[in-house]
């Protein structure tokens, strides 16, 4: 007990040393990180990445994209069962929406639309009507309530890119027969006139092309899981085979339709 | 060697040699005692006894018993004891039937079934080998080879990493029952953990092996050989393959191959200092002398030598059951300390161990309270593991300690186990044996007393010349004597060495008189050749003198003269006259008085002082023919001419003074334990430094104010010499306050056996104890100290066993410089594990951060254990090789309880200030890297589920574009390749400044430890190679790296060397202070 006292006497003095000590320790060496990470910043334009070599080419995505891995399952008499997939759709195309669109202009098609030059770029209007039966304007539930279930592929954004020659989706099954495959716009392609991408903050209104794939499965093909797998083609400085990015240039899903 | 001329000399032997009679019996009676039952009356003296037979620290484990003060530890000994004894008693029964001594040479050809002439039949022989098995020792039990490996296997981080293994494969298990895309990382992960403790436990245990091989070679170098009579034919048989009832023959500078029951013999004299500790010679004969085998002369016993003389006998004991083979295989029972470095080590594993630990299991907490599920958390916790866990250290600190064991090896210290190098270092009392080890082993004229004056010869070990003056006639005569009356011989063949390297055959006393006279006079072969000796009387010890009678070289005096030696007191008696520059003069009592003053001054030096006298004998009644016989002494052997003293000395070794003032002021108290006389001990002592100039003992204090001892304030006295006598009837409160109260401190005339009490008590003083012997019943010592230190020249096999460490050159000096290796790598592997456990908070941190912050992986497991086992390996063993801040041996020997290995401020200044430092460097290189491609760091927060999601191939960065799975587990190994160069270039930095703890780098030289360099070179290398040349496999997660990115951290390597050099600053300018208290490791 007498110990006590001195000890507390002698060990708070050092206790409180050593607490104020790395008090200022780590508020130099978090004012010494802030001060690197904000220069380091500085360095950074806010338009466009100082590399972008890890993303040359792009990569391939679908929507509606479903929470178990990519993989369709609904009952085309439950609505219940594709339910999300329509509102997932609807969803991503009110972007697309006329009304959202009316700062786009029209460009011309076939053409890399080039602004460098130009401070304020203009983005591309895409019209959703181009996508046909899957738009949704027709069919509230693009298709999945008669079989025809409608998947939209895009291609990731990827600042600067250009592709060459004339990029389209194409879509195969490996069981054949099974589907029929349409696209919108026809043939799966994707305009140039969308191209290049400037950034997210220059290119505030960009939206990216997009091919909508409408999967008219046979009717005695029901049940059976299909393996579709999308690719883009007619491009050449757009890789679609790589051995370990399964989805550069390509996608593969399934779909299982049940009555 | 001393002992051995005594009985010459003027220091009374005979209470010695009684004491060591005493001493057999007592073991012997021990043997008895315990062979029978029921004795409990008698249970102390047992106690009492058996510590002198053997091993064990009884009486202080009764004496505590008895106080009732049982402590656990203490106890656990006292009951291991006891079962140690009951097999014991049950061996030694065996013994107590010993009766060979008593029997006739006939009774016992019919007992072992041989003939002394015949000796036995080979095939008989064979059979009793085949029954009673080889003679040799068996070696102290070894663990099997596989239990090694498998304590490798287990020891250490091992078990965190095993544990860290079977987590990934539960893992793995779980994701593949799960079908999950990528579950062979796991097990990937997990093979490679396991096969890193596979990996360095193979290491530690080839260098264990290694170490242990050196010594096994050690004590196989001499195979020894005996001369055996069997088919009635002499031959030469290695001495294992010798069975009981062979008959062998033994002669002069034989070792006795096996326990011997002599049936003849001739002037047979043994040196029982291997079985006692006491090198002076016995005689032998065939003669049944006393009821106790040990005590009795007809037994000859395992291991000791054969001084002079031939003897044949009867083996009666082969192998183990040799009176030797019991003690040695009784020593190995003792148990081996742990020595402090392994102490050190289990403390720094278990912090570490205990830190990865906690953090691991806390962060499991958090991970499965952040909704994480159980399997990441479980990954979580193995990369916390793994980054907590120094995988390479325990192999560096092994690296370290054998450079450091092979560069003793080098200054002739051979270390057995490779964690007695950094005990040495530890040393704070050294018990050293005198002869051999303080003394050069051998007889050396040291003064000399002619004219009435006493002259001092030169001692050193390459004299060449003696400066002394040499004009007097009467040192002429002198020579003579010296030279004639004197049987020692040299070796042939030895022309080309130098004379005091020679071999010669002769006593100790001879020899150093014969080479005394050879270096002055050159050719005393040829001196002798000129003087022909006619008659002589060799040395017994009832005249007390040796004779010789020669013909002179001078061809016109035809006078015989007759030279004699012998203790100076019996010579003296027969002289009447003295010479005196030359002329003799009559021996009146101011003469005599004269020669009581320098005997006594020379004999107070510890000195054994020889009387010199001749007569040449007149012409007339000693003519040309006179037959000269020695029995009837038909010469005149009194009334002669004394000549001079000469006396002699086993001179200090010229490096030991400088020796022990160097531990003087390494604060290690060394303690001479010697079987010598202390008078001679005491005068060694002196003349070495043991006792500084200025120190007094009770009895010099007494003898200065001229009082009585016992009135003498006993903490006045520095010095203490303390007789073998009085330690026995000492109690342990007596002994403890002696070694605690005075620092200067020689026991003499002790047994073996009270070395062992000796050690003890330097040990409840808390000391780390050092030891040093050659007998095999110094071997519980050897065992029982911390570090126990063999002769390699003078040594037994036991001895060197029991050892840790084998002095080659049986040089104290050599110790000193041990103790300075030792010391140094102690501070060296100091910053070894600072600069080991700095990058492990740089490793942990990312974990933490992308547990609570949910960032992307900074650092993967995989690239961590590049950086463990990878760049870090060499820099850290360069460590090793860096040279001491200031004089280690200036400071106190470390304090076992307080100077840890790994201090809190060792680990508070890695972890939390410079391994902080680390991490910050890194993670800003991190941040760059993926701020440059596109992810700025508020959009990194809180991305971790998404960014690893496999089905999500639209990532979006902070400029709008979008990456696949695989686009940005890509850009998460190059996070990986980037955090792994911040790591290794700061690392660079933190190897710099481990350099010193104390002074400032451009002190120590930035350039001075080359190896430093390798390292660092190294470690750029493998990073370099890692990046570039390996970026491509995939599995190691390595990418190439833009260059610049090598360059992020840089800015906080200088940091961390500045700030270090500003603590290293503070703590020199500011000693004692808050700082130097809390930043100094």
């Amino acid at each position: 007990m007498k110990n006590y006292k001195s000890l507390k006497q002698v060990k708070l003095p050092r206790v409180g040393l050593i607490l104020l000590f790395y008090l200022v320790f780590y508020g130099f060496l978090a004012a010494l990180f802030t001060f690197t990470m904000w220069v380091m910043l500085q360095t950074l334009s806010s338009d466009i990445p100082k590399y972008r070599d890890r993303i040359s080419s792009p990569g391939l995505m679908i929507s509606p994209k479903p929470d178990t891995a990519l993989e369709f399952y609904f009952n085309k008499s439950d609505a219940q069962s594709y339910a999300e997939y329509v509102s997932t759709l609807r969803k991503f195309l009110e972007s697309y929406d006329d009304s959202k669109q009316s700062q786009n202009i029209n460009c011309t098609p076939g053409r890399i639309f080039d602004q460098n030059d130009v401070a304020v770029k203009k983005a591309c209007r895409f019209n959703l009507s181009e996508l046909g039966q899957c738009s949704g304007k027709e069919d509230k539930t693009f298709g999945y309530s008669k079989g025809t279930p409608c998947v939209l592929v895009k291609m990731n954004r990827i600042i600067g890119l250009k592709p060459e020659g004339e990029p389209r989706i194409h879509c195969t099954s490996k069981e054949e027969g099974m589907v029929e495959i349409n696209y919108f716009p026809p043939e799966g392609l994707i305009d140039l006139m969308y191209f290049p991408y400037y950034g997210k903050s220059l290119h505030a209104h960009y939206l990216q092309p997009l091919v909508a794939v409408q999967l008219a499965i046979n009717s005695n093909s029901t049940k059976e899981e299909i393996a579709i797998e999308c690719k883009i083609l007619g491009s050449p400085n757009l890789k679609n085979e790589d051995d370990r990015d399964k989805f550069l240039g390509r996608i593969a899903f399934k779909v299982q339709m049940t009555e | 060697m001393v002992k051995e001329a005594s009985e010459m000399g003027s220091t009374n032997s005979s209470s010695k040699a009684w004491h060591v009679v005493y001493k057999i019996i007592k073991i012997w009676n021990v043997m008895i005692i315990e062979a029978v039952p029921d004795v409990h009356h008698n249970t102390k003296t047992l106690f009492l006894l058996q510590k002198k037979s053997d091993v064990y620290s009884v009486e202080d484990l009764w004496d505590k018993r008895s106080r009732k003060t049982d402590i656990g530890d203490e106890e656990e000994k006292y009951k291991d004891l006891k079962g140690n004894k009951k097999k014991k008693a049950e061996d030694l029964k065996k013994e107590v039937e010993l009766d060979d001594h008593k029997l006739s040479a006939s009774e016992l050809e019919e007992k072992y079934g041989t003939s002394v002439n015949k000796g036995l039949s080979s095939a008989r022989a064979a059979e009793i080998l085949a029954r009673d098995g080889p003679n040799s020792l068996t070696p102290p039990k070894a663990t099997p080879e596989i239990v090694k490996f498998l304590k490798q296997m287990v020891g250490g981080f091992s078990i965190l990493l095993w544990i860290g293994a079977v987590f990934s494969w539960i893992s793995f298990g779980i994701q593949l029952a799960q079908g999950a895309e990528s579950p062979f990382d796991n097990l990937y992960l997990g093979v490679v953990l396991a096969l890193v403790v596979i990996l360095t436990g193979i290491f530690a245990y080839y260098q264990e092996a290694k170490s242990t091989n050196i010594m096994a070679s050690f004590s196989k170098m001499i195979p020894q050989q005996a001369l055996v009579i069997r088919d009635a034919e002499k031959k030469e048989l290695p001495a294992d393959q010798l069975v009981v009832g062979d008959i062998v023959e033994i002669k002069g500078g034989d070792r006795i191959p096996a326990d011997i029951r002599l049936i003849f013999t001739q002037g047979c004299k043994v040196d029982n200092s291997s079985l006692t500790g006491e090198s002076e010679p016995q005689s032998r004969s065939c003669d049944f002398t006393h009821e106790n085998p040990l005590e009795t002369r007809n037994i000859a016993f395992y291991s000791t030598t054969c001084v002079e003389g031939t003897a044949t006998g009867i083996v009666i004991n082969t192998g183990d059951r040799t009176v030797i083979g019991r003690i040695a295989s009784l020593t190995s029972g003792v148990g081996n300390e742990k020595t402090p470095i392994a102490i050190e080590i289990e403390h720094f594993v278990y912090l570490v161990a205990g830190v990865a630990i906690s953090i691991g299991v806390l962060f499991f907490i958090i991970s499965v309270s952040m909704r994480y599920k159980i399997l990441d958390s479980i990954i979580f916790l193995i990369g916390i593991i793994v980054a907590n866990v120094p995988e390479g250290l325990l192999a560096t600190v092994t690296v370290s300690l054998s450079l450091t064991a092979k560069r003793m090896a080098k200054k002739n210290c051979l270390v057995k186990n490779l964690e007695a190098v950094e005990t040495l270092g530890s040393t704070s009392i050294i018990c050293s044996d005198k002869t051999g080890t303080l003394t050069q082993n051998r007889m050396t004229v040291a003064h000399l007393w002619f004219d009435n004056q006493i002259y001092s010869a030169d001692t050193s070990e390459d004299q060449t010349t003696q400066p002394f003056d040499q004009s007097s006639p009467s040192w002429t005569a002198l020579s003579k004597i010296v030279t004639l009356c004197n049987r020692a011989e040299f070796r042939p063949g030895q022309e080309n060495l130098p004379i005091m390297k020679r071999v010669v055959v002769g006593d100790a006393s001879e020899t150093a008189l014969l080479k005394f006279a050879e270096v002055i006079l050159g050719d005393v072969m040829s001196i002798r050749a000129r003087n022909r000796k006619v008659a002589e009387i060799p040395f017994n010890s009832t005249n007390k003198f040796q004779l010789s009678i020669h013909e002179t070289d001078d061809p016109n005096d035809k006078r015989f003269l007759l030279v004699m030696k012998g203790a100076p007191e019996r010579i003296l008696e027969r002289c009447s006259t003295i010479m005196i520059n030359g002329k003799e003069e009559p021996l009146d009592s101011e003469k005599a008085e004269a020669f009581q003053t320098a005997y006594m001054e020379l004999g107070g030096l510890g000195e054994r002082v020889l009387g010199f006298c001749h007569l040449y004998l007149p012409e007339d009644e000693f003519p040309d023919t006179y037959p000269f016989d020695t029995d009837s002494m038909n010469f005149p052997t009194s009334n002669l001419c004394f000549v001079g003293l000469l006396s002699m000395i086993d001179p200090p070794r010229s490096t030991v003074p400088d020796a022990v003032s160097k531990c003087r002021s390494a604060g290690i108290k060394v303690i001479m334990v010697t079987g010598d006389h202390p008078i001679t001990a005491k005068a060694i002592a002196k003349s070495v430094g043991i006792i500084s100039a200025t120190s007094e003992t009770v009895e010099d204090i007494a003898k200065r104010l001229n009082i009585p001892v016992e009135q003498v304030n006993r903490r006045e006295a520095t010095a203490a010499v303390v007789n073998g006598m009085e330690l026995k009837d000492m109690s342990l409160q007596q002994l403890d306050e002696i070694l605690c109260n005075h620092s200067e401190i020689v026991f003499a005339r002790t047994s073996p056996q009270q070395k062992l009490i000796i050690v003890e008590g330097c040990q409840r003083q808390g000391a780390v104890v050092a030891v040093t012997g050659d007998g095999v019943n110094d071997s519980p010592a050897l065992k029982k100290a911390d570090i126990g230190i063999a002769m390699g020249i003078a040594g037994s096999d036991a001895a060197k066993n029991a050892a840790d460490m084998v002095l080659l050159d049986d040089n104290f000096a050599s110790i000193v410089t041990g103790v300075e290796e030792g010391r140094l790598i102690f501070d060296n592997l100091k910053k070894t594990i600072a600069y080991t456990l700095t990058k492990n908070i740089a490793e942990l941190c990312p974990f933490l951060i992308y547990i609570i912050a949910s960032i992307p992986m900074p650092i993967g497991t995989i690239t961590i254990l590049f950086i463990d086992l990878g760049t870090d390996i060499i820099p850290s063993v360069a460590l090793a090789y860096e040279k001491a801040e200031s004089d280690i041996m200036n400071r106190r020997p470390r304090n076992k309880r307080k100077d840890r290995l790994v201090n809190e401020q060792l680990a508070v200044y890695s972890y939390l200030q410079i391994g902080i430092m680390q991490s910050v460097g890194a993670f800003i290189t991190y941040f760059t890297v993926y701020a440059e491609q596109g992810f700025l760091p508020s959009t990194l927060l809180g991305v971790r589920v998404d960014w690893e999601n496999n089905a999500i191939n639209d990532f979006e960065d902070s400029y709008g574009q979008q990456w696949t799975k695989y686009q940005r587990m890509y850009l998460q190994w190059t996070g990986y390749t980037a955090f792994f160069v911040s790591i290794t270039i700061q690392q660079v930095a933190d190897l710099i400044i481990r350099k010193t703890r104390r002074n400032s780098i451009f002190q120590q030289g930035l350039f001075r430890n080359k190896v430093i360099w390798v390292g660092i070179f190294s470690q750029i290398g493998i990073a370099l190679i890692l990046t570039y040349g390996l970026g491509h496999v995939t599995a190691l997660n390595f990418t190439p790296l833009r260059f610049q990115y090598w360059f992020v951290a840089v800015p906080f390597a200088i940091l961390i060397w500045v700030y270090d050099e500003v603590r290293k600053l503070f703590i020199r300018r500011y000693p004692g202070s808050w700082w130097d208290k809390n930043m100094y490791y």
